[in-house]
């Protein structure tokens, strides 16, 4: 094609050029090189998508390409036999890269997580909310706040910090309303710490802040310390360490035995400085100790010359995470962001809630990927992994399950999901992904499954047979030119 | 084509019938003896040779006198007398760091248990990588060091405890574990004792032979031999009988252990090797008459490189290309297809030259570096199992590197020529250039079509077609690297030197996407086929061809510059 315009022809020769297009397929080479080594160093692919696939260089490049692959393909127009391969080629990756845009834009990958018998509708995809409830009474709570986040992309800090509003009129120049986020990691290792809070504080709206207590039990055999926190007075926490169950906060006189056939030990808070300790030995209905402890008591318990020593406790007290950055993603650790309301900071954790206090609203607030509702449930019938013959090593696994209707009714017949063979339904295509073992016994207790939709598959199939089809005639086609070999 | 089909199918009927009938040597049907490990039923001889390999770093234990000793006697001593071991130099450890923290001398690889176990620092070790796999942390190689020795002590431990051998098959038909020598049931005890007793009467006359050597010595091995191969028989015979088809069926364990001793694919690249030299000496003589002789070694070595092949996929019972050690063999193949193809096509000879040595090159690393290319058959992924298109889009991009392996070949012979005499080899330099563009050409072909039925493959048991994995983005990445080079060389900016000397540097992309994301990337969904070593190797090869490339520039810039 020629233009009578000087500059409009530069312009042309230049899009249609090799100047163009080798410099393009290096970008791309090199971009894509970077993000594999990106993934590498922080071990996380979401890394590499956040800072190198799904960056403005990419999309320029990508579009620069398209451009170039199009702009050639034009200029070759009337096209002529020996073309056909060409522009077949060049036609098939424009619509390749076009069924991915699709996929990318419209496209659903998330994952449903379903117990062994249990039912699940809840798919979790990337996006990230943040969200902020609030109660006045503690137990009705009211959505105020929720807004799409991407910390990885904007990332909060100290002077650009992400603000959230709390509550309604607030003042001008007043920001003692606003929450703030001023930190994020994206990798943290996480611990447990606990908070002593004032008792006076404990009775503060949608408060009710529980107790904690710290023991270890121990004989000359064996020494374990455990810390047990409430989430609230009204909730019960309990540990099970083989020969006996610890609970603290569960009322057994108003309440009854957790559970008669075992030997049980309940820990109440009784004031300040003192907690009850009452035990039962299994089958029997009255204590046969108690008495109030303090911290640094040593009480005997009859099984096996076990003995409780409480090493703290806290009438009052909350649970915080103690947070370190990491420099590489490990199953371990997971996405943190630092909350500030009131003066107070707090760490907060992907997909966990924190509770904050206003003078008389209690606020929970909650960082998580997006669940995106089926509108169908999805019963686990059945999980079954096969291993390879004496070893603890998975050879095939599968999940047996059943469809639900939009009132939860199961009335279809089973379907089994396994390894590369997906089940799909009401567009969507369900993978068996991986499963959970139980800690102890290594027994599966939930299986995973990957949940997609892809509404771009098909033009990526297309763009792919018309790419190979393209390429193998390329290779059939006599060259004419000499210096093409 | 029908007298290469005719020899193929000889060939094959011979591999099977000796496979069939094949009776392991007089005093070696220990080799074959059924043992469960790593997830599949095994004979003894591969068992001790992986087990070996772990502990002493190779498959036969070299003696103080310099004769070496098989990996089943060797292992079977470290079962039945682990005490007269204990001050043996067994344990290899290869890794400075890990033996200056033990205290060991840096002098040599190999350390009794004495040395290494019973020490402080050793303790102090196994906690360290205690807590570092509970940090779920990544293993530097320091750390997979560390897991090794720990591997080694608890398999010897295990060894010497008779735990780690499974020999005979639950009598509770509902697990499938096997049973381990300590629980052997009562009936089938004495014909274990029977092959112990016999084992150390079989070595008792071995060393007395080594002592000796007189008719009397001779006769004593000859004898205790052919009891000691009875005993196992009669062990194997008794099991057999007592368990049915859960023992051994199809005797599958001999014709692995003829695998083993056969070792195919050594004999396919010495046939390679054979095959250059001869053709390198027709080459530069002029003969042509000796050509049938190139072309019949390269298409024997070819005949037994795809048996090989065949009978390692009815072993391992799945697709041949699962691992790194399999991928090297493979490609290896499909360098040697194609260099037949082409040669047949252009008659350039240096076509079959350089794909010959270009297999040999693949072959002898993948034999040579066990550690790196584990050659033992492992169980696979769960998502790796019975699916079509995986095997097929494995096959395909790795087919393809062995396009571009054939172009690097290539390559390195044109920048031969430009180093000897760019002017007299003109002609030569050309045809190696037309051959190093059809063999991208090929290559490409294959590989664009391989990446996209990856993505097929991935999006059918994942439902992703495409997820910036590391493994399929440098495969990518490849791919960009050629369409480039054919792109620039369509519009004329790469002449013959420029061609040649991007043969050689893209194929680094290739060893990146192959080798580079598994052992130096270390990420992603690929991490099935992950392991270690050989960097400095891969590294040394990689820059030593960086720095031919540039002093041969650097010397055709002058002499052009001069002329």
């Amino acid at each position: 094609m020629t233009f009578k315009n000087r500059y409009v022809q530069k312009f042309w020769r230049f899009s249609t050029s090799f100047q163009l297009g080798i410099p393009i397929i290096i970008s791309l080479a090199v971009l894509t090189a970077w993000g594999t080594f990106v993934e590498a160093y922080y071990h996380d692919a979401g890394m590499a998508r956040k800072i190198v696939y799904d960056s403005w260089m990419m999309v320029m490049t990508m579009g620069l390409l398209i451009y170039n692959l199009l702009m050639v393909v034009i200029d070759r127009l009337p096209w002529k036999v020996q073309h056909y391969p060409f522009v077949t080629v060049h036609f098939g990756i424009i619509i390749l890269v076009f069924g991915g845009w699709i996929t990318g834009k419209y496209g659903v990958d998330g994952t449903l997580a379903i117990p062994i018998g249990g039912q699940s509708k809840q798919v979790i995809i990337p996006p990230t909310d943040f969200l902020v409830f609030a109660t006045y009474d503690g137990d009705r709570y009211a959505k105020i706040y929720e807004q799409k986040v991407d910390f990885y992309a904007d990332e909060p800090s100290e002077s650009s910090p992400f603000v959230a509003r709390l509550e309604d009129k607030p003042t001008q120049g007043d920001s003692s309303h606003e929450l703030k986020i001023t930190q994020f990691y994206p990798f943290a290792r996480v611990n447990k710490k606990v908070i002593p809070v004032r008792v006076e504080d404990s009775t503060q709206a949608g408060a009710q802040y529980g107790s904690s207590i710290k023991f270890q039990l121990s004989n000359p055999n064996v020494k374990q310390i455990e810390t047990l926190t409430q989430e609230k007075a009204s909730r019960a926490v309990q540990v099970n360490l083989g020969p006996l169950a610890v609970y603290l906060g569960h009322d057994y006189q108003k309440l009854g035995r957790k559970n008669k056939n075992q030997n049980e030990v309940y820990f109440k808070a009784l004031n300040k400085d003192h907690v009850e300790y009452a035990l039962f030995r299994s089958n029997e209905d009255k204590p046969f100790d108690k008495k109030p402890m303090a911290i640094g008591a040593v009480v005997q318990t009859p099984w096996m010359g076990l003995q409780i020593h409480l090493f703290d406790y806290l009438q009052a007290a909350r649970e915080e995470w103690d947070v370190k950055p990491s420099e590489h993603a490990t199953p371990l650790t997971t996405s943190a962001v630092l909350v500030e309301y009131k003066g107070i900071k707090q760490w907060l954790l992907l997909n966990d809630t924190i509770k904050l206090f206003g003078d008389t609203v209690a606020f929970i607030v909650s960082y998580r990927n997006r669940a995106l509702d089926l509108g169908f449930p999805i019963r686990l019938v059945d999980f079954k992994v096969t291993r390879y013959q004496g070893t603890g090593k998975a050879m095939e696994y599968a999940s047996t399950v059943m469809i639900g209707n939009k009132e939860a009714k199961f009335e279809d017949g089973q379907i089994v999901i396994s390894m590369n063979e997906p089940m799909k339904y009401a567009g969507y295509t369900f993978y068996q992904s991986s499963f959970n073992e139980d800690e102890n016994t290594g027994e599966p207790i939930a299986s995973i499954l990957s949940v997609n939709k892809d509404p771009g598959r098909w033009v990526k199939y297309l763009g792919s047979l018309i790419l190979s089809i393209g390429i193998i005639w390329l290779f059939y086609q006599r060259r004419k030119r000499r210096i093409a070999v | 084509m029908i007298k290469f089909l005719q020899a193929s199918v000889l060939v094959f009927f011979a591999m099977l019938t000796a496979s069939c009938s094949y009776e392991p040597r007089s005093g070696e049907q220990l080799r074959t003896l059924p043992v469960q490990d790593g997830g599949r039923i095994k004979p003894f001889d591969s068992f001790a040779r992986e087990t070996l390999e772990l502990i002493y770093g190779r498959t036969s234990y070299k003696k103080d006198d310099g004769s070496k000793e098989p990996a089943h006697l060797i292992v079977m001593s470290f079962i039945l007398s682990p005490e007269s071991w204990v001050n043996a130099k067994i344990f290899e450890v290869t890794h400075l760091e890990v033996r200056k923290r033990l205290n060991l001398t840096q002098d040599r690889k190999h350390y009794s248990g004495e040395e290494v176990f019973k020490n402080e620092a050793f303790k102090n070790l196994m906690q360290e990588i205690a807590d570092k796999r509970e940090s779920k942390e990544k293993l530097t190689p320091y750390f997979q060091a560390l897991q090794r020795l720990e591997n080694q002590f608890f398999t010897f431990r295990e060894l010497s405890s008779g735990q780690m051998l499974r020999v005979l098959p639950n009598a509770d038909t509902t697990v499938d574990k096997w049973i381990s020598l300590t629980d052997l049931p009562t009936d089938l005890q004495p014909a274990f004792i029977g092959i112990t007793q016999n084992l150390a009467s079989y070595l008792g006359a071995k060393t007395a032979l080594q002592d000796n050597s007189s008719a009397e010595t001779k006769n004593r091995l000859a004898e205790t031999s052919i009891a000691f191969d009875e005993a196992v028989t009669k062990f194997r015979e008794q099991a057999a009988s007592k368990y049915g088809d859960r023992y051994d069926p199809e005797l599958k364990t001999k014709k692995e252990v003829f695998y083993n001793q056969v070792h195919p694919f050594r004999w396919a690249y010495i046939c390679y090797l054979l095959a250059a030299l001869v053709l390198l000496f027709v080459w530069i003589k002029g003969i042509d008459k000796g050509m049938p002789l190139t072309w019949g070694l390269i298409i024997l070595g070819f005949i037994i490189h795809t048996l090989g092949f065949a009978f390692r996929v009815y072993l391992s019972e799945r697709a041949p290309v699962t691992n790194m050690y399999e991928t090297v063999v493979w490609v290896s193949w499909g360098v040697i297809l194609f260099s037949m193809i082409l040669e047949k096509v252009y008659k350039f000879k240096s076509l079959l030259l350089a794909g010959s040595l270009m297999g040999v090159l693949c072959m002898v690393i993948a034999d040579s570096a066990p550690a790196v290319l584990d050659p033992s058959i492992q169980p696979l992924e769960a998502v790796l199992r019975s699916n079509y298109w995986l095997t097929v889009h494995v096959m395909t991009i790795t087919i393809s590197y062995s396009a571009f392996a054939l172009a690097f070949g290539l390559g390195d012979l044109g920048l031969i020529y430009y180093f000897l005499d760019e002017a007299k080899y003109k002609e030569q330099i050309q045809k190696i250039t037309i051959g190093i563009y059809r063999a991208i050409q090929i290559g490409v072909a294959f590989l664009a079509p391989g990446i996209i039925l990856g993505g097929i493959w991935a999006d059918y048991s994942w439902g992703r077609f495409w997820g910036w994995d590391p493994k399929e983005t440098w495969a990518l990445i490849a791919l960009l690297g050629y369409v480039a080079v054919l792109h620039a060389r369509l519009v004329n900016w790469l002449q013959n030197f420029g061609t040649i000397v991007s043969a050689i540097l893209t194929f680094n992309l290739i060893i990146m996407a192959w080798y580079g994301v598994n052992f130096v990337l270390g990420a992603g969904l690929h991490s099935y086929g992950f392991g270690a070593g050989g960097i400095e190797y891969v590294s040394l090869f990689v820059v030593l061809h960086i720095l031919f490339v540039a002093y041969v520039w650097l010397v055709r810039n002058k002499w052009q510059k001069t002329v």
